[in-house]
């Protein structure tokens, strides 16, 4: 294990950490052997090991520029191109006699699996969503059962894509008191570990549908105890306003983009950004995009059941169960209350069936 | 969604890419191009890996070149396509929108040259020996292949300054451009272990660019 880039890839996700790309092998793959694929982030392929310890497979890294599956696939980087690229270039197709890769499902808002089909002549199968199920998906010979394709969002995740993604502002914040406010430092670092910990395990019991609409009613509840110690003169230490106000500041950085955090969540502040106007920071494109589109009610994901030719695409890549199928072998847009703009179905249709179009009162045309 | 937008590709700016790219190197990298240009054989046919807006091109068809190019860019290829249409090139010059692992579909002992500029340091192991490998295969004999790329400096002290001083920039460029490269260990190497005879190599001041010219053995037919 190389320390630093875990301690990067770990703690400062928001900024790639890649690894080498090209076939990898587990165990000792033989010809039979599944090819797996997956992002070049360090972090994902160091799972990855793990996650497979005393299987034999071979493991292709394809480039999404060091960023995780969801999070490149997301952005399109981890794309079409590169699993091509990789399937091609890697001389997999010289060591195993047949003709399948197994990609993860979360890429699917960046892969066509049509497209690598007919571009590199290999058959494309989703793996199951978490890496931990792979042996078993594996052992079922491949076959996924329903909760494999699902994305979940348990405490121990929402851990990990917190302080993967919240710990530079956590960071930047203690040299900001290191530098201004040095007798704060302890007490700023107590409770941003605090509030962080107990946001990130309660927030699903929080009332309000958004992290921001969550942190806002907490501000409000912790703003109405400060009013109150100040008002009725309640004997208080300076300590006690400075943890309040500590607290709010960082439950207001912490909640602002919880949705951003889990593919089980629509964005907020994608929107959000594109209502106040800015489009693009450097290379960060925050309007003008299908998902802000999707999101902000701009162009809406349209289904036209006439067209849809039963290819089940839609099907096994949602991670959230959007999609059905019906007694007629055709897909039914049937929970889009819980779909998260990703893309996903939309990349994956064969037939045109999904596709996008300006906002109309009606989202699914017979 | 911050740990997504982070990643969001920011459109590329094709139109000015040459401009911006020639005053971020003080010119070297136009300086580089002419170069490549110039070791390529008046009349040739050309084939040309990542032909970005089709500056190298000009370049080449000016020397009474033919270049068929590709590029991964949909918008760059755009802007060659343009420069193809303003500048009446379009039975000189063809582009594609490809990347090298479609380089299979190329023909064996088609061209008379095979160029590439800053292009291979965007590429991974694998891709740069899929992409020599298939030029070795669609080069006709005697002809010669020419890549100019960024490469890791070879002595020591040299290498530590590089890096020192290549660290900030790479985080602005990335911040700015999302563009990330690898500078090359060994290029050189790589093209001999294509097959090719390298007959010139050509090293910047800093050692951080090198110019190789590889030819193949044998009789152009």
């Amino acid at each position: 294990m190389n320390p630093l880039a875990f301690i990067w890839g770990f703690f400062f996700r928001l900024f790639p950490c890649p690894t080498r790309l090209g076939l990898l092998r587990i165990g000792n793959p033989s010809k039979e052997s599944p090819v797996l694929v997956t992002c070049n982030f360090y972090i994902t392929v160091r799972r990855l090991f793990r996650a497979l310890k005393g299987l034999n497979l071979w493991l292709l890294v394809a480039d999404s520029k060091g960023v995780n599956v969801w999070c490149a696939a997301g952005g399109e980087e981890f794309n079409t191109r590169s699993v091509v690229s990789a399937a091609k270039t890697s001389g997999i197709a010289d060591l195993v006699d047949h003709r399948r890769l197994i990609l993860p499902p979360l890429g699917a808002p960046g892969i066509c699996a049509k497209n690598v089909r007919e571009e590199t002549g290999w058959s494309i199968h989703w793996g199951p969503v978490r890496m931990k199920d792979i042996p078993r998906y594996l052992e079922q010979g491949c076959r996924r059962d329903e909760n494999m394709k699902r994305a979940t969002y348990n405490w121990k995740e929402r851990l990990d894509t917190g302080l993967g993604s919240l710990f530079p502002f956590y960071f930047i914040g203690a040299l900001c008191f290191l530098m201004f406010a040095g007798d704060l430092l302890l007490p700023y670092l107590v409770v941003g570990a605090a509030t962080f910990l107990l946001f990130m395990l309660a927030c699903p019991y929080l009332p309000g549908k958004h992290g921001l609409t969550k942190v806002i009613i907490l501000d409000l509840v912790l703003g109405a105890v400060l009013v109150i110690t100040e008002i009725w003169h309640i004997p208080s230490s300076f300590s006690l306003r400075a943890y309040l106000i500590i607290a709010m500041i960082s439950l207001l950085i912490y909640g602002t983009e919880l949705g951003g955090l889990a593919s089980t969540l629509r964005s907020d502040l994608d929107p959000f950004m594109a209502k106040l106007g800015i489009g693009v920071v450097g290379n960060v494109c925050w309007s003008g995009t299908i998902r802000t589109d999707l999101l902000l009610g701009r162009r809406l994901l349209v289904f036209r059941r006439v067209r849809c030719i039963g290819c089940w695409s839609c099907v096994e890549v949602c991670p959230q169960g959007v999609w059905e199928m019906a007694e007629d072998k055709r897909a039914v847009f049937a929970h889009p209350e819980s779909c998260t703009a990703c893309r996903g179905c939309l990349v994956q249709c064969q037939s045109e069936a999904i596709c996008l179009e300006p906002n109309t009162k009606h989202t699914v045309a017979a | 969604m911050f740990s997504y937008v982070f990643m969001k590709i920011l459109e590329n700016r094709p139109r000015s890419y040459d401009r911006a790219m020639d005053k971020a190197s003080r010119g070297r990298v136009k300086q580089m191009k002419e170069d490549v240009a110039a070791e390529v054989p008046n009349g040739s046919r050309v084939l040309e890996i990542g032909c970005g807006t089709g500056e190298l091109a000009a370049m080449c068809i000016a020397r009474g070149s033919t270049v068929e190019g590709f590029d991964t860019s949909p918008t760059m290829v755009e802007v060659a396509r343009r420069r193809i249409e303003e500048k009446g090139l379009s039975d000189k010059f063809t582009v594609e929108e490809m990347g090298v692992d479609g380089m299979d579909s190329l023909l064996d002992r088609t061209y008379d040259a095979v160029v590439s500029t800053l292009v291979f340091s965007e590429l991974s192991d694998d891709e740069r020996r899929y992409a020599l490998k298939n030029a070795h295969r669609v080069l006709k004999p005697g002809s010669i292949c020419v890549i100019a790329d960024e490469v890791q400096p070879r002595t020591s002290g040299k290498k530590v300054l590089y890096f020192m001083i290549r660290g900030p920039v790479l985080a602005v460029s990335y911040l700015v451009s999302k563009a990330i490269t690898r500078p090359i260990e060994d290029l050189t190497g790589e093209m001999k272990a294509a097959g090719f005879s390298v007959i010139k190599e050509v090293r910047s001041h800093d050692d951080a660019f090198a110019l190789v010219v590889g030819a193949l053995e044998g009789v152009s037919s």
